[in-house]
């Protein structure tokens, strides 16, 4: 029986050690070619470990001649202004769909689910009309607007699966004691739903920080392009050096690892309470 | 919170207990209702309407109603349904290795091992790597000569094919990079549905002298069937529609022109928007099915569940 542990344990080691190699190679590829010159990257003499000497170079992009660092600041912005409206709006209609009956309901989470399967590429043009009618092209505030209508149900969904979990008892002695349904969902519902909300609110920051369809559709100022759209205007043009455009890579993909390995507990715990736990 | 928050404040003052019930949810449910018929519903029926005519790009507001003609056209023609066999391959081929790999990676980091926690953070991290950034690292593996790839393939006695350029290699490796990226989403989720198994359950087949394997099997699979099931579907559903890591991969050309990148590219590169619209439709009464599919045989797996 010992034996036969000490066995699986060592397997267990040896597949997690190469799972673990085939999940972080190309993020440490990106950082392995971020410190290669670019001269040895185009002569395809990359090192297979990184010139440590060299890692000073992964900010050399910010040193480049483009506005990298005020892109990821508009990034930035996006990603924050997703996630704050992603959340007012969804907490509300989350709370709504798991505690009451009302006419619509069965509309409003069809609806919801619905937008999964809309393919941005398809909402694309007459977004672009719409938007172009509301003076909301070539503005931050606009790509916040669009962004928010694919984040904001994925936010309702873990949020409704969180609140459905929760018992009505605790609600129901603030109800007697005559707080208003706003004041229960402030003081009482959201505290215990704090998890779920934490991992909707990372989703909803990676929607709007990743995001590059209608960043680059909707934004003509360079001055205000999204990094996602600042590091694909690199693809397949040769005046920015390799090792700097794989700089700005790492630089727009660390805040994002930053954040998730900061909220990793909490997301596993939010999106799993209701909903998947089967 | 913000200023979206506004309505609610503005809410009818409580009144009667009785009304006050009522009102609610209306109140709280109204901006994602306004949210949704503002920004999904609204273009979504352009796009409706956008399909009956002959829009072109640099004449968005100038189509005429033509009927039904785009759609008879596209389904007359072999680009679409090339573009749906191809989107079926790649949503299949995403699906299945991911589950299969994200279960197997959750099972196998559930129990502790020495360094768990470092191998678990590292496997999550795909997840968290924007696309563009995915994209780009994936071109310099595949780049041709000279990538990562190439070099593995040509040690191995493979050739050095061209990988996003040859025909027969571009899906595999859109396939690669966006099951690498992907997969951490189904394990985050099987390894909360596996810390849920209750104790008592392998407990009681390791009394009866059950390998892993089949412990596995008749224990642990049947308890993670319905979070499969839901995994399994939003898989699907965002793999139907997924854009990004396959345009700025092939562009679309390598036998990789999935319906939502043949949208793409009837729109902005054919510059036909009514044809694009109408594709896109098609699309979506495509993902529709499947969802009916999918719920249908939900309910049934969950009535055999509930037999058992």
């Amino acid at each position: 029986m010992l034996m036969h542990r000490r066995l699986s344990l060592g397997v267990r080691v040896v597949l997690a050690l190469a799972t673990t190699v085939l999940a972080g190679f190309p993020v440490y590829w990106m950082f392995d070619t971020a410190t290669t010159p670019s001269d040895a990257l185009y002569r395809g003499d990359q090192s297979w470990l990184p010139d440590l000497t060299r890692a000073g170079n992964v900010f050399s992009v910010l040193a480049s001649d483009t506005p990298f660092l005020r892109w990821l600041g508009n990034s930035a912005v996006i990603a924050f202004g997703t996630t704050l409206l992603s959340l007012a709006i969804a907490v509300m209609a989350a709370y709504a769909l798991s505690r009451y009956k009302f006419h619509g309901k069965g509309l409003l989470g069809f609806g919801l689910f619905a937008t999964q399967m809309l393919p941005e590429a398809l909402l694309l043009v007459p977004l672009y009309s719409l938007f172009a009618i509301l003076g909301l092209l070539n503005g931050l505030g606009g790509l916040i607007l669009v962004n928010t209508s694919f984040a904001m149900p994925v936010a309702v969904w873990i949020l409704k699966s969180a609140m459905d979990g929760v018992p009505y008892e605790i609600e129901e002695s603030a109800r007697v004691d005559g707080c208003s349904p706003f004041a229960i969902l402030q003081m009482i519902m959201l505290p215990i739903v704090m998890p779920s909300l934490a991992a909707a609110a990372v989703i909803a920051f990676f929607d709007g920080w990743n995001e590059y369809l209608f960043a680059t559709t909707f934004i003509e100022d360079r001055e205000l392009w999204a990094a996602s759209t600042g590091l694909a205007s690199f693809v397949g043009e040769f005046s920015t050096p390799l090792d700097t455009v794989f700089s700005a890579a790492l630089l727009f993909t660390l805040p994002a690892i930053v954040f998730f390995l900061l909220m990793q507990r909490r997301i596993v715990s939010g999106l799993t309470a209701g909903s998947v736990k089967g | 919170m913000s200023a979206s928050a506004a309505p609610t404040r503005d809410a009818p003052p409580p009144a009667k207990r009785r009304r006050r019930r009522q009102v609610a949810p209306y109140v709280f449910a109204a901006a994602a209702a306004l949210y949704l018929l503002a920004f999904t519903a609204t273009p979504l029926f352009r796009g409706v309407d956008m399909s009956f005519t002959d829009t072109r790009l640099l004449n968005p507001t100038g189509g005429r109603y033509i009927g039904f003609d785009n759609y008879v056209s596209v389904l007359g023609g072999a680009a679409f349904w090339n573009s749906v066999a191809t989107t079926l391959v790649y949503t299949g081929a995403t699906v299945a290795c991911s589950l299969v790999f994200g279960t197997a990676a959750a099972v196998l980091i559930n129990r502790a091992f020495p360094g768990r926690t470092f191998a678990r953070a590292v496997m999550t991290l795909p997840w968290a790597v924007p696309t563009v950034a995915v994209v780009l690292v994936f071109r310099w593996i595949y780049n041709d000569g000279t990538g990562v790839a190439n070099q593995v393939t040509g040690a191995l006695g493979l050739g050095q094919p061209n990988w996003l350029i040859d025909p027969r290699y571009g899906m595999l490796a859109v396939l690669i990079a966006t099951v690498w990226k992907v997969t951490p989403f189904v394990m985050l989720v099987v390894l909360a549905a596996l810390q849920s198994v209750p104790d008592e359950l392998y407990e009681a087949t390791r009394v009866d002298g059950a390998d892993g394997l089949s412990t596995f099997k008749a224990v642990v699979l049947p308890y993670l069937m319905p979070t499969l099931r839901v995994v399994a579907l939003l898989m699907t559903i965002w793999s139907f529609r997924r854009f990004e890591i396959i345009f700025l991969l092939t562009g679309g050309g390598a036998d990789t022109n999935t319906i939502v990148v043949h949208v793409y590219r009837e729109a902005f590169l054919n510059s036909d928007l009514g044809t694009a619209a109408a594709i896109g439709m098609l699309g979506l009464v495509l993902s529709l099915i499947v969802t009916v599919v999918y719920f249908v045989m939900e309910r049934r797996a969950m009535l055999q569940e509930g037999d058992r």
